[in-house]
């Protein structure tokens, strides 16, 4: 087996921290010198004792992520077209610029940005939340879009456009069927982006919009361990069921397409 | 033509304006002076000079930069060399890649709180020491993390960077032309030889660019520092949110300040780094 420092390394760095993650979700109590935990889901009972503010938290980051992701999708598509089809003056620096919210620290904006909340009544709204993890996120849907139209080329739209199709149907029957993967994997990444988010969220939302990531950061330091790990093993779960489900959908798609 | 142009990008370029450049305008404007929560004052310079008369700003730039050096780098190097690892792999063995998507799932919250558990005084690798013998008390097991040099830190970007360089550099590794290879090691060219002047130039622009977004990622979070970090010297993003919203209102400026400095950095570094990046990539090609 020559592969297998490969897959021990991965395994020691990928696997080990899940594996951890569930014993100590099992085990609160597990701590400095034992090394094998006592189950006794203290965790799990306390989370089905009190389950309101778990499952708040979980509903909202749910809904301002994708909301998040439907927001940048609708702000990119026209764009990431322009920009994989057309050639004009200055469309590198362009393509630079609107790069920035993602490399440049948001902090750097977005506490400027806040205080324009504060005045415009968005701050501590899920709005507000919403509007400012697009434009930590956008840059990402963006890339893979015009991607996803370069690949694609324009010749099937201009036959179609050609055969009579309305520019909708083009964009709907034509167009969107080859982009869904390009959709997707920008999709997938915006998602992670926002719902991983926490210091834009307690930031913009000022508490009043409930987060996953905040909900967990005062168990992280709590003596709360097990807790901690379960919610822990919580973000793990849901992005992956999204995933699974979105990677089934699009294969039904495809395969409904295909029978017609 | 052109008109066609300008309506298809507005949807992106109004809320970029609205959002963004708003938002940095209004960080720039309160760093000197103006519109701020208790009415502009005249504009003035005078919070820049307070900053780099700042001995703690120094250490604090210090030390978020060389988390983020360090971080960027081992991730990309790490990155490298899994992808090369699993490049070599046959296809069906591939696929164990997938359990580095952890690294990618998890929020940076959770990664930090990964880091606690396994590498505090009192987490699983002290357990494993003292049940082994190795040490006889939480004491001996090596400060790892609060120690001033950001290591607890730097550990905890590698999950999140390693995973992350992996999936950009394995999109291209994986992409390959195997025939470009198999026709250098027919010249006669050795396995060094071929990694060096066929394989390695087609994967360094993405390493290049998981370096630069890796390095301007670490360079300004905050998640990962507020859980880690310890407050002295203490990252940047972590000093402006202690001057934000722990200090009175007449320090704003100054957090402002640190901001705009942090933003001008980071804009002139992704651009001056892809400059020399394809600077040295053309004269790579003279030679």
């Amino acid at each position: 087996m020559k592969h297998a420092p490969t897959i021990i390394v991965l395994a020691f760095l990928f696997l080990l921290p899940v594996v951890v993650l569930i014993l100590q979700a099992g085990a609160p109590g597990w701590r400095f010198p034992e090394l094998l935990p006592e189950l006794t889901f203290d965790g799990l009972r306390f989370l089905a004792a009190r389950p309101k503010p778990f499952l708040t938290a979980l509903a909202s980051s749910l809904g301002y992520s994708l909301t998040t992701v439907a927001v940048t999708l609708a702000m990119t598509i026209l764009p990431a077209q322009v920009l994989a089809f057309r050639s004009f003056p200055g469309k590198n620096l362009l393509e630079g610029l609107l790069l920035l919210p993602a490399l440049v620290p948001a902090m750097t904006f977005s506490m400027g940005l806040h205080f324009i909340f504060i005045k415009i009544g968005l701050a501590d709204t899920t709005p507000g939340v919403i509007l400012v993890l697009s434009m930590i996120g956008y840059p990402y849907m963006l890339r893979a879009l015009t991607t996803g139209y370069t690949l694609m080329g324009r010749e099937y739209a201009v036959c179609a456009r050609n055969l009579g199709a309305s520019k909708r149907r083009v964009f709907l029957e034509v167009e969107m069927p080859q982009l869904l993967p390009a959709m997707a994997a920008g999709a997938s990444v915006v998602f992670l982006v926002a719902f991983s988010e926490y210091f834009l969220v307690f930031l913009i939302g000022g508490g009043s919009v409930a987060s996953f990531t905040g909900y967990l950061f005062p168990l992280i330091t709590s003596s709360n361990r097990g807790l901690g790990a379960l919610i822990t093993l919580v973000f793990l779960a849901v992005p992956i069921i999204l995933f699974i489900v979105l990677e089934l959908g699009l294969y039904r798609y495809h395969r409904k397409r295909w029978m017609r | 033509m052109k008109r066609g142009i300008i309506h298809g990008l507005l949807p992106l370029l109004l809320p970029y304006c609205a959002l963004f450049c708003a938002g940095l305008a209004l960080t720039l404007a309160q760093s000197l002076g103006l519109f701020l929560p208790l009415g502009s004052g005249e504009v003035s310079i005078e919070h820049y000079q307070t900053l780099i008369q700042d001995q703690g700003i120094r250490q604090s730039l210090g030390l978020s930069l060389s988390v983020a050096f360090f971080s960027a780098t081992g991730s990309v190097l790490g990155g490298t060399v899994l992808a090369l690892a699993l490049w070599r792999m046959p296809p069906s063995l591939r696929r164990v890649g997938v359990v580095s998507k952890v690294g990618l799932i998890l929020p940076h919250v959770a990664v930090a709180f990964l880091v606690l558990l396994l590498l505090s005084r009192t987490g699983l690798v002290a357990s494993v020491l003292f049940q082994t013998g190795i040490i006889s008390s939480p004491e001996e097991f090596p400060s790892i993390l609060h120690t001033g040099s950001g290591l607890g830190m730097i550990l905890a970007f590698l999950l999140k960077g390693v995973p992350f360089a992996l999936l950009l550099i394995g999109a291209v590794l994986f992409g390959f032309d195997i025939r470009l290879i198999q026709t250098a090691r027919m010249l006669g060219a050795g396995p060094l030889r071929t990694f060096r002047s066929v394989t390695l130039p087609r994967l360094l622009p993405a390493m290049h660019s998981a370096f630069i977004i890796l390095f301007l990622y670490a360079f300004g979070s905050f998640d990962i520092p507020f859980v880690l970090g310890e407050s002295h010297p203490g990252m940047l993003s972590i000093r402006v949110f202690d001057i934000f919203f722990q200090r009175d209102l007449s320090q704003r400026p100054q957090a402002m300040a640190i901001l705009t400095l942090m933003f001008v950095f980071a804009a002139l570094f992704a651009m001056l780094y892809n400059r020399f990046a394809a600077y040295l990539d053309g004269w790579r090609r003279k030679l």
